[in-house]
């Protein structure tokens, strides 16, 4: 997220709800093996498989979507010039080859990105897939009434700032060269040592100029995966995909595409969805879903029976709640203030407010604990489990604060177990016992975005969370932690106000590494320098439980969308 | 000084409101109903565990906001350990599922907020609905008029949708018990009560010693306090009964969306909303607040209905007390006897004097 405009920075906010959603659909077993449940544990070819979701897939339009790695539905039908690995766990989280041979070869200072296309790759109607059609994808993406995808593009790609798509602008972008049929290069603004991960999400999916309907395109978009769109009812609540037959799994090393038909239904409630997984009678036993998880009640239910249980996945997903403080307010412009809260908060509780161990880990890392972020363990101000209210009454006594203090902890009044008020409740109840008096101010949760993200209007001490558009470091902590991303007028993610040069700096060093493995050392011990500084206290990291049906089989789940990827799943 | 002087004269010379006997027969309607009479002690006992609240709760040694995480299964979602919600002699009816908290002090503190918002809010309606109802009722063409045309206007606005804008823009630092009270009494229950009163007014208005009053040059407040507002009393009492556990209802339904009371203030409605989901994992969590709102809400309006048959002339002819004037007359009867007797007896000595006189 390089300088982004206000507008990408709202859609940027809006992406972390909605990934979150995809993040929340995890599923596979605990112990991560990929073969699946059941005693015949070879998948097959054949059958329909059911995914019952709460969100449509609206406007399933590759140009419209917000995806974290493509997608889980929209990446059976729109391959990308690079996806996400589909295997169990941390190796889920690497980038790997979709239609292109390789994940880009970058020049000296990775601004210049050249992919290679694979041969044979052919659309739904079985004409050729050119560099030209993933161009011009790209393209379309830029036009006003296709808007919904990320803001990287606009941000990344030399003289996109202003474009308005080939529709009112049919010369196109010059910043992306097509010199033959199988090669696209990229030209950059500044150095993006990530382009990879961005090149996975699916405005990198080629589209025919020739079948371009514009905004009806959505309804029959043409496909390039292992599954065609035949029915779309009520803009994507209802989507019926079968088998393309000119989808190749010669070319497609990722998706398995065991099921004959996929038959996506959604506007459920969670509670139905996990009611229905759980009976998971007729269709439901060949059932899974990718955006819903078992909830803590749920979860204490499907705890007591083996059977259910031995049907539930654990997923992991980018993640962090946090609280969060404007230093500009007093008394929290007095660090001792902010350590004082970070040593008495009781994680354990929070936790438990959060859903209990299976669905959350304490955390005292901004980034996630996860390796592709570069996951650098530190506890600057360890509070042990339950917290630690003497010291935090001594680091409150040096601030001048003896006789105990009193402050408003803003919340969303939303159920959402994040920043809602049974989180909010916990933490007051922590810092009582270090003689802090917390008065809680639930907001409607639009209302509590507004707030939190202007400058103008932004409370002292707030609950908040962030996850990222890829499971990297630089998404991660540029947004939050970049002193020229603080926006006066518009959504602003720099709560901590932090404009430190040295901070900066290491930040743009760290995008021009094209080792991403380099790169996530970095991040993490950048993480680790910006912990110290206490500007947020992180609590937890979620954990998501994922339900599927007794039929299903093949269960993958990656550390990059922690949710049960549907390419892999057998039925039969 | 003039005017409590003239009500003075007229409470002790008004032989139409005998107010001591008005309260006597209630009383004796009243007794008469057995479920009214355990509805009344149901709503005692209640009422009076809701102001016990810290002392209940200092017997049972617990509080409604300490957390006891060691109390549930943080791997099992925070479900209590143990039957019953982890029920014992230290957590009387068990703890909150994800926070430990003890129930039993949750639910006598939720009482307070439930029972408090709803009596405030349906004594805030009883005063703004007579008020308006007899000023309309009272008034001239047009003060009618537009008073009517604004409580039809509040008739028909929906409340919840009412209840969350209204909360949107009061700032937070407006105490939420008063404020829900606030809110339940001035978008619901008054208006009705308003066009109640209001058509009981037109009625009463033209009967004779109303207008007699009236005619005798009292002012219209003075008619309306002396001679309207004796007449009211019953139906408002009635419906005032029947309002309150709409009023409860009301409350839990707002705390229930999350508009109510803010946390960690505990009421029937909020825990029903977490409690909501589990009714398969933890079913007393949700059990517990909806007993109590079941067994409030019922016992409500069971003396509510009773209270209003006690007021009732034509419902209190089918009790069996009647209107107790056989009772009188067999009292009668029972005095006069003894007279008759003496009569008799005086009689007899007498006519025996006459006789014997006449026999002289």
């Amino acid at each position: 997220m390089r300088q982004p405009s206000v507008i990408a920075r709202r859609v940027a906010a809006a992406s972390v709800s909605l990934v979150m959603a995809a993040g929340a659909a995890a599923c596979g077993p605990k112990d991560n093996d990929a073969k699946g449940s059941g005693g015949d544990s070879t998948p097959r070819k054949g059958g329909t498989l059911t995914v019952l979701n709460s969100e449509p897939q609206a406007d399933f339009d590759p140009a419209r979507l917000y995806t974290s790695g493509g997608g889980n539905v929209p990446s059976l039908v729109f391959r990308t010039l690079t996806t996400r690995n589909r295997e169990n766990g941390a190796a889920g989280s690497e980038v790997v080859p979709d239609l292109a041979t390789d994940t880009g070869r970058p020049n000296k200072d990775a601004t210049v990105w050249t992919y290679t296309l694979k041969k044979g790759l052919e659309f739904e109607d079985g004409t050729p897939i050119t560099s030209a059609d993933v161009k011009y994808g790209i393209e379309r993406s830029f036009a006003p009434e296709l808007s919904g995808g990320a803001p990287y593009l606009r941000d990344w790609l030399v003289g996109a700032a202003g474009y308005q798509g080939p529709y009112k602008d049919e010369k196109g972008l010059s910043s992306i060269e097509t010199p033959d049929a199988r090669t696209i290069v990229f030209h950059l603004n500044k150095p993006e040592g990530e382009f990879p991960y961005l090149a996975t999400q699916t405005q990198f999916t080629p589209v025919p100029k020739s079948k371009d309907t514009g905004t009806k395109y959505e309804s029959h978009p043409v496909s390039s995966g292992p599954y065609k769109v035949v029915r779309n009812e009520n803009d994507g609540e209802h989507l019926v995909l079968e088998r393309n037959p000119n989808w190749s799994a010669a070319t497609d090393t990722e998706r398995k595409a065991y099921p004959e038909t996929i038959d996506v239904r959604s506007g459920l409630d969670s509670s139905v969805i996990n009611q229905r997984l759980s009976a998971s009678q007729g269709a439901d036993a060949a059932a899974v879903t990718t955006d819903t998880n078992l909830g803590p009640a749920e979860l204490a239910r499907v705890g007591g029976d083996k059977a259910l249980a031995a049907r539930v996945g654990t997923g992991h997903f980018g993640y962090t709640n946090y609280i969060a403080f404007n230093p500009t307010v007093k008394p929290f412009d007095d660090p001792r203030v902010r350590q004082a809260i970070a040593y008495a908060i009781d994680r354990s509780s929070v936790v438990n407010a959060a859903g209990g161990s299976a669905l959350a880990e304490p955390a005292t890392t901004f980034l996630p604990n996860q390796k592709s972020f570069g996951y650098t363990p530190y506890d600057p101000f360890p509070a042990g489990k339950a917290g630690d209210p003497a010291k935090a009454r001594e680091l409150l006594k040096q601030a001048g604060h003896g006789n105990g203090l009193t402050i408003t902890l803003t919340h969303s009044n939303d159920k959402n177990f994040e920043t809602s008020p049974e989180i909010a409740t916990a933490l007051q109840d922590a810092l009582k016992k270090a003689g802090i008096t917390v008065r809680l101010q639930g907001l409607e949760d639009n209302d509590y975005r507004d707030k939190t993200h202007s400058v103008k209007t932004e409370p002292g001490f707030f609950l908040a969370h962030w996850g990222a558009d890829w499971p990297s470091g630089g998404p991660f902590l540029a947004p939050i932690f970049d002193g020229r991303q603080i926006v006066k007028d518009g959504a602003n993610f720099n709560t901590g106000l932090l404009n430190d040069k040295s901070v900066n700096d290491e930040i743009d060093a760290i995008n021009k590494l094209t080792d991403l493995d380099a790169a996530a050392k970095r991040w993490g011990a950048l993480d680790k320098k910006i912990g110290d500084k206490a500007l947020v206290v992180p609590l937890f990291h979620p954990v998501y439980k994922r339900l599927y049906g007794k039929d299903v089989k093949n269960i993958v789940i990656s550390d990059w969308t922690g949710v049960l990827d549907i390419s892999q799943v057998a039925v039969k | 000084m003039s005017e409590a002087l003239a009500a003075v004269e007229t409470a002790g010379t008004d032989i139409s409101v005998p107010a001591a006997s008005g309260a006597h027969r209630f009383w004796r309607r009243l007794r008469t109903q057995r479920a009214a009479l355990v509805a009344a002690a149901v709503v005692a006992l209640l009422v009076l565990a809701a102001l016990a609240a810290p002392l209940l709760t200092a017997l049972e040694g617990q509080d409604p906001t300490t957390y006891h995480p060691t109390l549930i299964d943080s791997a099992r979602g925070g479900v209590p350990i143990g039957s019953f919600g982890g029920a014992s002699a230290d957590h009387w009816l068990g703890v909150e599922p994800q926070t430990g908290r003890d129930m039993f002090a949750r639910l006598v503190y939720g009482a307070r907020v439930s029972l408090g918002v709803s009596l405030g809010a349906t004594l805030v309606q009883v005063v703004l609905g007579v008020a308006m109802g007899v000023a309309a009722g009272l008034g001239n063409r047009w003060i009618d008029l537009i008073l009517s045309r604004i409580t039809d206007i509040f008739i028909s606005m929906p409340l919840m949708i009412m209840a969350l804008a209204l909360l949107a823009i009061v700032p937070d630092s407006f105490p939420r018990p008063v404020l829900v009270a606030l809110i339940i009494s001035l978008v619901s229950g008054w208006s009705t009560t308003a066009k109640m009163v209001r058509a009981q007014t037109l009625a009463l208005r033209n009967l004779d010693y109303v207008s007699a009053s009236r005619l005798s040059g009292w002012s219209t407040s003075r008619t309306a306090v002396r001679e309207l507002l004796p007449g009211l009393a019953a139906p408002v009492i009635t419906y005032a009964a029947l309002l309150i556990p709409q009023n409860i209802s009301a409350e839990a339904a707002l705390s229930f969306l999350g508009v109510g009371v803010k946390p960690p203030t505990p009421s029937w409605g909020q825990m029903l909303t977490s409690a909501d989901v589990w009714y398969q994992a933890a079913p007393q969590y949700l059990l517990l607040p909806a007993l109590a709102l079941f067994v409030t809400v019922f016992a409500m309006t069971v003396l509510g209905d009773g209270v209003r048959v006690a007021l009732d002339p034509r419902a209190a002819s089918r009790l069996r007390i009647g209107t107790g004037r056989k009772r009188e007359s067999r009292a009668e009867k029972a005095a006069q006897a003894p007279n008759a007797a003496a009569a008799k007896a005086a009689q007899v000595p007498d006519a025996a004097v006459v006789k014997k006189e006449g026999r002289a």
